[in-house]
């Protein structure tokens, strides 16, 4: 079920009774948001709820096990198992097929045939997000960060379905205090809450699906078609689109928590103001950088063993980053570029002190490095991508740059300029306002925002894929 | 703000978007798979539509959509859904007395303006094309609507889509790939006709033609309807089969139209998830057994320029066998 969609409208409006109904019953809330948010991962196939299940179940008993062994070795081998079916379930639905395929490949060049069975395996929505709460989760209660949970806690802290499908990744000590507090049912934080889904509508329904369908796909599908003014607006709108897809899902997923009485962390902090490109990862997908730096960066090493270290760590943890989203020559090297972009930028601040770009200039180089890194992330091949940099200078007609698409790609990157209080004061003014009154202007919302879709209907969100 | 008055916002929120969207909610509807939301979503939405449309609710919507250019997809009284299959007949008449038309043959300088359309299938083959022809012959331009049927005009009317895109693309030759979509059941005379049925057939075929006719423009510009493949289904073996013969039948009636016979030609006829491409094993398929995967989707794609490279010869240099 995805949010945009009339089953999902009416699954919240019922959801949304029943949860406050229940609240002050935790014994008989718990199981009911556990069961809604199956329900809600299980609308398209049911048998990923198994999945899932599996999962929540192996990572409590490791985690009950680290949290009341005596035993050392014992807390440590619970870990390796957990850990080791967390990736092994990613393992098997995301890179297998991709892995056999390359090794059946080279068997072949190698004049062996192809022996190997060619998999087709259906990646399960959210695994990867679900998965790397899950690792989190064990390592957190390994390291005494977080305490071992019930079983149903663990399902919910997994599967709540607001951040279930692309996150926000949500830790256990954020999470699960929130489910032992009582909530009250007269101070709901409606403000923030239908500000961000209305937003975060609006977002992917009006920029996003927008641009991707009157530029971003049309020069990605055949670059060599178009002029260099297409690609470039294909380029920086691709920028916005997934900006704007993807922090307009996780506006939906925080607001729509908030609504029902929950704070989930924040993803994105206006990340294309970023400064360098340390900056913009404390800006963007927050709560996957800052996974990848508690669970990959700082047990290999992080900065604590010299520079050479320092580079290989940030390198391999940007290629996994990359990895992380596919298994895909074109996200290994998104990934690469990003670290060798934070590891130019770490070896100029150390080796050149007082050296200081304008802020503009360093805004402009970090811009597109960044916009660079997502022509490959975009691009279905290679090949792809080295068109789309290779037509950047092409002369020709250029009827896809038009006025409402540039002023698109412009709006979403400028408006994270504005200053978050004005957002606030209006949300403030917004719930001043009598029900009717709030009711219609996000009615109104709605229409256009579906409207603005047209029949085509809500492209499925491009976080989904990981 | 306490959690009733949120409901209460939430409710007049869903119930103004509903109101004033209510030939979305009718056409959201009608593109569900049958079943019990497919029957709650419709038996609401049916009701609303007619409270609405009587007051004028639609106008906004309709401004809106005007406004984000979006044409109406769906109408009524279109022949698409009340024609009678006589135009079969005139069609072919008019067929047989045309001459073969000429077609400007593609340049490096002046490449072919090709749009390629269709249901989901249509993605991966307009995606192909662009690789699998002679580079530079080609400039193509892909729109699939997915989820469409030509069995399913009250959710999206390929006949009024085809007038609009023929008009404002105004392409040189068109390829259509759909039909994994259809099997929905088809009223002719007031009787219902499953797939299977004759009357079905003949129906489809006469919808084929009515679609045909608006993008060939009388054959001045060619189009190649690529059918849904083998499925791994039996049932949807049977459906696809059934209908082929339809398109066949609409596609030789129609001046400009081709047929690419992805059914019968690849693997022979026969179902397989695995294809050998270019001495090279590759997952053709999807899970759903009936997509083709990026890789898979050359076969259906190098058949479309072989039957393209009849009336474009430069096309056929790579094509594959």
């Amino acid at each position: 079920m995805i949010f945009p969609t009339i089953e999902f409208a009416a699954f919240f409006v019922v959801v949304f009774v029943l949860s406050w109904a229940l609240m002050p019953h935790p014994r008989a809330w718990r199981p009911f948001i556990v069961v809604a948010s199956y329900f809600f991962y299980g609308w398209v196939d049911w048998r990923w709820v198994l999945l899932l299940t599996s999962s929540s179940l192996v990572n409590t008993v490791a985690a009950r096990v680290i949290a009341t062994s005596p035993s050392q070795l014992v807390r440590r081998r619970a870990l390796i198992v957990a850990i080791v079916f967390d990736l092994g379930l990613l393992c098997v639905f995301k890179y297998l097929g991709f892995f056999v395929t390359e090794v059946d490949d080279f068997l072949d060049t190698l004049g062996l045939g192809s022996p190997l069975p060619l998999l087709q395996i259906v990646l399960p929505i959210g695994i990867s997000f679900f998965t790397f709460q899950a690792i989190s989760y064990v390592v957190d209660v390994y390291r005494g960060d977080t305490r071992a949970a019930s079983l149903g806690d663990v399902a919910i802290l997994q599967s709540f379905f607001p951040h279930l499908v692309a996150g926000p990744i949500v830790r256990a000590n954020e999470l699960l205090p929130q489910l032992r507090m009582p909530r009250d049912p007269r101070s709901v934080l409606a403000g923030p809450g239908l500000f961000l889904v209305a937003g975060g509508l609006v977002k992917k329904t009006v920029v996003a699906d927008e641009l991707a369908r009157r530029v971003v796909d049309p020069v990605f599908n055949d670059p060599l078609a178009h002029s260099g003014a297409e690609v470039l607006l294909a380029i920086y709108g691709f920028a916005a689109q997934i900006y704007c897809d993807f922090s307009g899902y996780t506006d939906m997923a925080i607001g729509l928590a908030l609504l029902l009485g929950f704070v989930l962390p924040q993803n994105f902090n206006r990340p294309y103001l970023a400064l360098s490109l340390q900056d913009f990862w404390r800006r963007w997908h927050i709560t996957l950088s800052r996974w990848l730096r508690d669970y990959l960066y700082i047990p290999l090493g992080g900065n604590r063993h010299g520079e050479r270290r320092t580079y290989r760590n940030l390198m391999l943890t940007m290629l996994l980053g990359g990895l992380w989203h596919g298994a895909a020559w074109t996200f290994v090297i998104w990934g690469g570029i990003h670290g060798a972009a934070l590891s130019v930028e770490r070896w100029g601040r150390e080796h050149v002190p007082g050296f200081r770009l304008p802020r503009w200039l360093a805004w402009l180089v970090t811009f597109n490095v960044v916009c660079l890194a997502w022509v490959f992330f975009r691009s279905p091949n290679l090949s792809t991508a080295f068109d789309m940099l290779g037509q950047i200078g092409a002369a020709g007609p250029s009827p896809l740059v038009t006025l409402p698409m540039v002023f698109l790609t412009v709006a979403a990157i400028l408006v994270q300029a504005l200053p978050n209080g004005w957002w606030r004061q209006a949300e403030s003014w917004l719930v001043a306002r009598p029900v009717a009154a709030q009711g219609v202007a996000f009615g109104v919302l709605l229409v256009i925002s579906d409207a603005a879709v047209g029949q085509q209907g809500v492209a499925p969100f491009i976080y989904f894929q990981f | 703000m306490p959690a009733g008055r949120v409901l209460g916002v939430i409710v007049v929120a869903l119930a103004i978007a509903a109101l004033f969207n209510s030939e979305a909610i009718v056409r959201a509807g009608e593109g569900m798979k049958p079943g019990t939301t497919r029957d709650i979503v419709l038996s609401i939405g049916r009701p609303l539509d007619d409270v609405a449309g009587a007051i004028g609710f639609h106008l906004p919507r309709d401004g809106l959509d005007l406004a984000f250019g979006h044409d109406p997809k769906t109408a009524s009284g279109t022949e698409l859904e009340e024609g009678s299959t006589s135009i079969l007949q005139k069609l072919r008449r008019r067929r047989e007395a045309a001459a073969q038309a000429e077609y400007r043959q593609p340049t490096p300088k002046r490449p072919l303006d090709l749009f390629v359309t269709g249901d989901s299938e249509a993605s991966f083959v307009g995606e192909r094309l662009v690789d699998q022809a002679p580079r530079g012959l080609l400039d193509v331009e892909t729109v699939a609507r997915n989820g469409t049927a030509l069995t399913n005009p009250a959710f999206f009317n390929w006949e009024l889509n085809a007038k609009q895109e023929m008009e404002s693309r105004n392409p040189e030759a068109v390829v259509m790939a759909i039909g994994g979509n259809d099997g929905f059941n088809v009223e002719v005379g007031g009787e219902l006709y499953g797939p299977l049925d004759p009357e079905w057939q003949t129906e489809y075929a006469r919808r084929v033609a009515v679609v045909l006719r608006e993008m060939t423009r009388n054959g001045k510009r060619p189009v190649y309807w690529v059918p849904p493949p083998t499925a791994r289904d039996d049932e949807f073996n049977a459906i696809y089969a059934a209908q082929n013969r339809a398109v066949k039948e609409a596609v030789r009636a129609v001046p400009g139209a081709r047929y690419v016979d992805v059914y019968n030609t690849i693997n022979g006829g026969k179902y397989s998830d695995e294809l050998t491409i270019d001495g090279r094993r590759v997952l053709a398929r999807q899970s759903d057994g009936v997509h083709f995967t990026r890789d898979g989707a050359i076969l259906p794609t190098r058949l479309t320029l072989r039957a393209m490279a009849r009336d474009y010869p430069a096309l056929g240099r790579k094509a594959g066998p």
